[in-house]
């Protein structure tokens, strides 16, 4: 059972996170060129803490990364695609509620860019996950 | 009848909606879910692994020569927290956190170019007030400067901690690095500042801090405000860290 429609949504909330994450990255790298994320809001608070990093990586190109291959997993399309991207979508969301939680209760400070970041994932958990409702085998 | 019997009927050889196969998928996403969301926040709250040696303390003479030569304080009055004359028209206040990168890189990079420009001429002077929303080391290097701050060596230790800044709340303001910046700075009493860390003035410094930084709307650091006497204080909206985002505010403010 096909659902073009739902493919489509996955294709484009995957799209928009890769604009996010591709916002956060740039202005991870760009420094203190990026006018956006330096002042205002607590986005320079987020992206200065230990929290932004994982064993070296900037969080953004992980989430760059989750969600261009959400994007190639959303274009082959076959069953184990569709899984893939759902477990990598969800496993996202998990983080990214981790990371929701790590800004409000240790930081105390919510990057805005990073909420909208949650957004798309969480509807990205939900797109995936109903494109698993196939009869196809494996 | 047999005939509608046999429509509602599904193939033996068709997986049902919700069957082996569904359940399979559902199975593997939420496995490989688990699995990748479990790995990262290890890795997160572990920090990382990445748990390196400290770097070696520099020695007074390496701290010294933090300051420059002539010092980069030189010739410049300090009172408490206002760095700069008195008599200076226009005051910039800086809003900062010992802890946040940029509020160092701002002291590294861009102060040094606006205290030969503004401050030094005593055209500007800027008033340190202190945040310590980053963690305990925050807290820690503030009750320093402000303690300094009762030597008029505020802005003195305050640029050799952002000098020395390390990982974010590791413990990285050590008192072996206290006394090392304490003693490169020139006519500071170190016992007397270490002393003076927790005494109800500094408790109080620190409050007044934290309410002006909310009446005034402050939520990231650094924050830059221009004051001049009759002109509301005006938020600077910076795109940059460079001395170049600084000029075009405080050459408007100077000008009558």
């Amino acid at each position: 059972m096909r659902h073009p429609a739902l493919r489509l949504a996955v294709a484009a909330l995957a799209l928009a996170g890769t604009a996010i994450a591709g916002y956060l990255t740039y202005a991870w790298y760009g420094g203190d060129d990026v006018g956006l994320c330096l002042t205002g809001g607590g986005c320079e608070t987020v992206q200065n803490s230990r929290y932004a990093e994982l064993a070296g990586i900037p969080v953004s190109v992980l989430g760059l990364a989750g969600y261009t291959s959400i994007l190639v997993l959303a274009a082959l399309d076959g069953l184990r695609s569709r899984v893939l991207a759902a477990g990598i979508a969800a496993g996202g969301l998990a983080f990214s509620l981790y990371l929701l939680a790590i800004q409000l209760v240790v930081i105390d400070a919510v990057c805005s860019w990073c909420v909208g970041n949650d957004v798309v994932i969480a509807l990205l958990a939900v797109a995936t996950a109903l494109r698993l409702r196939v009869t196809d085998r494996f | 009848m047999a005939k509608r019997k046999s429509r509602v009927k599904a193939p033996a050889s068709a997986p049902q909606r919700g069957g082996p196969s569904r359940t399979l998928a559902l199975a593997l996403a939420g496995g490989s879910a688990a699995v990748i969301a479990a790995v990262l926040i290890v890795i997160s709250v572990t920090g990382g692994g990445d748990k390196g040696a400290e770097p070696p303390l520099p020695t007074t003479g390496e701290t010294q020569a933090l300051l420059g030569d002539p010092g980069l304080f030189d010739g410049i009055p300090q009172d408490g927290l206002v760095l700069g004359s008195p008599a200076a028209p226009v005051t910039m206040v800086e809003y900062a956190d010992v802890q946040c990168p940029y509020c160092g890189e701002f002291a590294g990079r861009s102060l040094p170019a606006l205290l030969d420009e503004y401050v030094r001429p005593g055209k500007v002077k800027i008033e340190f007030r202190g945040l310590q929303f980053l963690g305990p080391d925050s807290e820690k290097a503030l009750r320093l400067v402000l303690s300094a701050a009762q030597q008029d060596k505020a802005w003195t230790v305050l640029e050799l901690l952002f000098a020395n800044q390390g990982e974010e709340n590791k413990g990285w303001v050590t008192d072996a690095l206290v006394r090392q910046i304490g003693e490169a700075v020139a006519g500071l009493d170190v016992e007397q500042m270490l002393a003076g860390t927790n005494a109800p003035a500094i408790d109080a410094l620190i409050a007044k801090a934290e309410a002006q930084g909310q009446s005034d709307g402050v939520r990231g650091t650094p924050t830059f405000f221009v004051v001049r006497k009759g002109v509301p204080p005006h938020q600077l909206e910076l795109g940059s860290l460079d001395v170049s985002a600084f000029r075009p505010a405080l050459d408007a403010a100077l000008t009558p």
